[in-house]
């Protein structure tokens, strides 16, 4: 019989839910919003119904990302540093340093034998962070993903020298004023957030490969300044918003596994699929 | 308005000694004695800890008051933000020490209440002072600047500024060449400032009982350095959270007969919990290393929920200004003079470790620090707190980190990052996650090793 395992990734701007057997069989993102507490069920029922499961069917259910604890019915709580090293591991085995550019943090992971063994977080600043590029794209009036391929027509080198997010912002609007090429100002940007993480994650000493993930992954203008920096090739995760999610599910796998091979009973939550309360 | 703001109420951190529990009301006693020593016209100083003047305003009858200690204890009553934010209002940068942006916060407030205390000052508040001992030396550079700036709103206070260096570390050379010499302008430092004391308070200078506060001193040392060594054994009956509060008599109340009996009760209680293997987490799993940085004094139960993930800190670099004074290379014995005493003792603790130091090429004596402990201790991660705005102390921590990886073993670490009383830079939840990562990092880490 089948086992199922479900990941769910509750992060500040995205909540990520995998169900997963061999290989994922279902897959959903939704945004998290104020009201994730009551949304992690949802995109769950979400998931099993494109699974074609019931809930009873999932033998483990691992959360994580920062809304981990507002999940009543998983069995268990993991840290998003170790489900992204899990996830990236599995999807791209040679990976020994992670950037995962999460909505509002940062985070650079240091990989051995597939495992999490020491880590860097930005959590204090949003430059650097998703939500940056999020400010600026929105001041340019560009989307995210169309900012990241209007600055690889870039012609010119441009310095956005701040780096707290509302000056830069207002440095933004005023080289727009002065007819700076939007192109040029998008590169700009992506050299700002590229020069905060590596000033990060340089002190984990960068190993190859090096596997780049969370949403800011897919801004390729953002990949490239990355990797500009830090003078290394980088590779982006092939579900570079699922791999906390699908690290969560393996990791729930090998709890299952592992307390198969010990002989000893799961201990699992047995709380039903419901929405977080104060109270849950 | 801000000053009507009322602190945050906080849950006790749990301790793990029952001697660290009585450190808060020895703490508020102390205090209390300040207004009252004033009330009978014994003369108060403004005084730092760490700058060898313990013995010598106690053998003067000078009261000190610790003003680094009031505005802990403002940060761990949740009660700062209201004199930070009354020092901004004096266009002091936010950037700047907050302990000091604290305490100069509060002196303005209170000259501009024309010397009454600022409305539910903690603990009493903090008493307008007869002299103010700053000091230059290299431990913290806002102690050379801080009395000067209290000087604005305290014009008729006089200060005293120290200067206690001591031989700077070179692989190339040893520092025994130049000692001597350094000896002699610590002795003059402090010799000017018993005549500074003896001129702006006109006590006199009681030789005889100096002499006997430094051997009480010395005494206490040893007896703290024996003391904290019990803390070796697995499991630990002590961590650093108790440390951060038996730091006030280590501190506080060196060369009183109080920090002797404090250090001889807490020897005595840690010896009976090791006999009956009593720790501070019936479970210990990970034995961490506080390798550095003054903590964030308003979350201290971030300890506890250290403890709650099974970790436990049998040891610290903070505060842990002592050493055994039997294994320098000095005899004390020979030593007459009690102020040259004071500065041998205080050269031979910064420079105890440069021997050992050059053993290891690349090495540096802070690193050398972190190692013997971890070995001493038997540690598996390294935790550090960059506080934002204590620069002197904290500044080089991620490097001794990279050294220790470099020069000794890649051991797990993790570095929070917040400020000592400035609660605006800390968030629970962040600092939370971030111990969980590493809890997690301990046990992959673990793992491996079989």
């Amino acid at each position: 019989m089948t086992e199922y395992f479900a990941g769910v990734d509750i992060g500040s701007t995205m909540t990520k839910v995998v169900i997963m057997a061999d290989a994922v069989v279902a897959r959903v993102v939704g945004a998290s919003g104020p009201e994730h507490r009551r949304l992690a069920n949802r995109v769950m029922e979400s998931a099993l119904a494109d699974a074609g499961l019931g809930f009873s069917d999932i033998a483990y259910v691992v959360a994580t990302g920062y809304g981990r604890i507002n999940v009543p019915f998983a069995d268990r709580q993991i840290t998003e540093i170790s489900c992204h090293a899990r996830g990236v591991a599995s999807l791209v085995p040679a990976a020994r340093t992670v950037i995962d550019i999460g909505g509002q943090d940062c985070k650079g992971i240091k990989l051995k034998d597939g495992r999490a063994v020491d880590f860097v977080m930005n959590d204090k600043c949003a430059a650097g962070t998703g939500r940056f590029l999020e400010v600026i794209a929105e001041a340019l009036g560009l989307s995210l993903e169309e900012m990241g391929e209007l600055s690889l027509q870039s012609q010119h080198d441009i310095e956005i020298s701040n780096t707290c997010t509302v000056f830069a912002e207002q440095e933004v609007v005023a080289k727009l004023a002065e007819g700076v090429a939007v192109a040029d100002l998008a590169v700009g940007v992506h050299k700002a957030i590229a020069t905060r993480i590596h000033g990060m994650v340089r002190r984990l000493k960068v190993e190859r490969e090096v596997v780049v993930t969370g949403g800011g992954a897919l801004n390729t203008g953002l990949v490239r300044a990355l990797e500009t920096k830090l003078g290394l090739p980088l590779l982006v995760s092939p579900e570079p918003l699922l791999s906390g999610a699908i690290g969560a599910a393996l990791l729930g796998k090998d709890t299952v596994r592992d307390a198969a091979e010990k002989g000893i009973p799961v201990t699992r939550s047995r709380q039903p699929l419901k929405e977080a309360t104060f109270f849950s | 308005m801000t000053e009507e703001k009322k602190p945050e109420e906080r849950k006790k951190r749990r301790t793990a000694t029952e001697a660290a529990g009585r450190v808060g009301s020895m703490t508020k006693a102390m205090l209390a004695n300040v207004p009252q020593a004033k009330g009978e016209g014994r003369p108060i100083a403004y005084s730092f800890i760490c700058c060898c003047y313990d013995e010598i305003i106690r053998a003067m009858d000078i009261t000190p008051h610790w003003v680094e200690n009031y505005a802990g204890i403002c940060g761990a009553k949740r009660d700062a933000q209201r004199f930070l934010e009354r020092a901004e209002a004096e266009n002091l940068s936010r950037s700047l020490c907050t302990y000091a942006l604290c305490g100069l916060g509060f002196d303005a407030w209170r000259e501009e209440l024309g010397g009454e205390m600022p409305p539910d000052a903690p603990w009493g508040g903090q008493v307008k002072p007869d002299v103010m001992l700053g000091s230059g030396q290299m431990l913290c550079d806002p102690r050379n600047k801080w009395f000067q700036a209290a000087q604005h709103y305290m014009p008729d206070v006089p200060t005293y500024d120290l200067n206690l260096p001591w031989p700077p570390y070179e692989e190339d050379y040893d520092y025994r060449e130049v000692q001597d010499d350094y000896v002699k302008y610590m002795v003059a430092q402090l010799r000017g400032l018993v005549e500074f004391l003896e001129r702006h308070t006109n006590r006199k200078m009681d030789w005889d009982r100096l002499s006997e506060l430094v051997d009480l001193t010395d005494r206490t040392w040893n007896l703290v350095h024996e003391a904290y060594e019990l803390r070796r054994a697995v499991p630990t009956p002590m961590g650093t959270g108790d440390a951060m509060n038996t730091m006030v008599p280590l501190s506080f109340m060196m060369g009183t007969q109080q920090g002797y009996d404090f250090f001889k009760e807490l020897y005595d209680e840690l010896q009976q919990k090791i006999a009956r293997k009593e720790g501070v987490i019936p479970d210990e799993k990970y034995r961490l290393l506080w390798g550095g940085g003054l903590p964030s004094w308003f979350a201290l139960t971030d300890f506890n929920y250290f403890n709650s993930k099974g970790a436990v800190f049998p040891a610290e670099t903070t505060y842990r200004m002592v050493e055994a004074l039997y294994n320098f290379d000095i005899d004390f014995a020979r030593i007459t003079d009690p102020l040259e005493h004071i500065a041998w003792r205080w050269l031979k603790f910064w420079t105890c470790r440069y021997d050992k130091t050059r053993q290891r090429p690349g090495s540096h004596p802070d690193v050398e620090r972190l190692i013997d402990y971890i070995e001493d201790y038997q540690i598996d991660g390294v935790v550090m707190h960059e506080a934002f705005s204590c620069r002197s102390w904290h500044v080089g921590l991620i490097w001794q980190l990279n050294l220790l990886k470099k020069i000794y073993r890649d051991i797990p670490s993790l570095v929070l990052e917040s400020d000592i009383i400035d609660i605006s830079s800390y968030n629970e939840a962040d600092t939370r996650a971030r111990i969980d990562a590493f809890i997690d990092t301990l046990e992959a880490v673990k793992s491996r090793a079989g």
